[in-house]
């Protein structure tokens, strides 16, 4: 028999307001999944960049639109997928900028890449854009501390 | 997030608590662009009480470092906890940012 599915799916609106209940959530989703205390504040970041550019380049800070979050306790990892009903973007298009090119902006995916181990951008059933992010436990695991 | 700014002789110190991030980070430009159109010869941001910053507080504190060298100004940031440096770090601007342990040290250089 297949095992069941453990993890936390909710819906926000495009609303930058919901985001600190967001990370507040990812925190607490964090100590399920058996992360280290230094691991939680790196994955609020990178599920609160994801969920910022979505509201601002997917949606054009169009509030009340549909943001998806799921996420997964894997025995090895913490896998986050937020998804987007807008267009799809190239992920090719999706780069973090040159560091010694300093102004204000453009860092989001910058940090994401840093403060993840994986990132990835995949086409979703509704046309738009899912994100992907993975945080590896260290050690141990989701059954161990679930 | 909580801002309070004040002038201690030819210093404005803008105090922070709580998280910068994109909601609140115009809260905080708006406090910032008082200082910078009054053209303040030295601006601390005390940040020892700020527990979370994203991308967007960054980019309210690059800019504001970016109008301070347009006049000559200067920006001292302070009080960064662990986590926050760490993001500085992370994004290569601990060594773009002039950073002080403390308000007393920021006032001092």
């Amino acid at each position: 028999m297949a095992e069941a599915w453990r993890g936390i799916r909710v819906t926000i609106p495009s609303d930058v307001r919901y985001l600190g209940a967001i990370r507040t959530m990812v925190d607490e989703a964090c100590t399920i999944a058996g992360l280290p205390e230094e691991d939680r504040g790196e994955v609020q970041l990178a599920v609160q960049e994801g969920c910022a550019n979505v509201i601002r380049h997917c949606y054009k800070n169009q509030t009340g639109r549909p943001i998806d979050l799921r996420l997964t306790f894997r025995d090895d990892a913490l896998e986050i997928h937020v998804d987007d009903y807008g267009t799809f973007v190239d992920p090719s298009r999706i780069q973090s900028r040159d560091l010694d090119d300093v102004r204000p902006g453009g860092l989001g995916v910058h940090l994401m890449r840093k403060l993840m181990d994986e990132v990835r951008y995949s086409k979703n059933a509704w046309g738009g854009t899912t994100l992907t992010l993975v945080k590896r436990l260290k050690k141990g695991g989701a059954k161990e501390n679930a | 997030m909580k801002v309070t700014r004040e002038k201690r002789d030819t210093t404005v110190l803008v105090s922070v608590a709580g998280s910068v991030d994109i909601y609140s980070s115009p809260e905080l430009r708006g406090e910032l662009k008082v200082a910078l159109e009054q053209r303040a010869p030295r601006i601390v941001i005390d940040l020892e009480k700020v527990t979370f910053v994203d991308s967007s507080g960054l980019a309210t504190l690059i800019e504001a470092l970016q109008k301070v060298h347009e006049y000559q100004g200067k920006l001292v940031l302070c009080g960064l906890r662990a986590a926050v440096l760490s993001v500085f770090q992370l994004s290569n601007l601990d060594n773009l940012f002039e950073i002080r342990p403390d308000v007393p040290a920021a006032l001092e250089g």
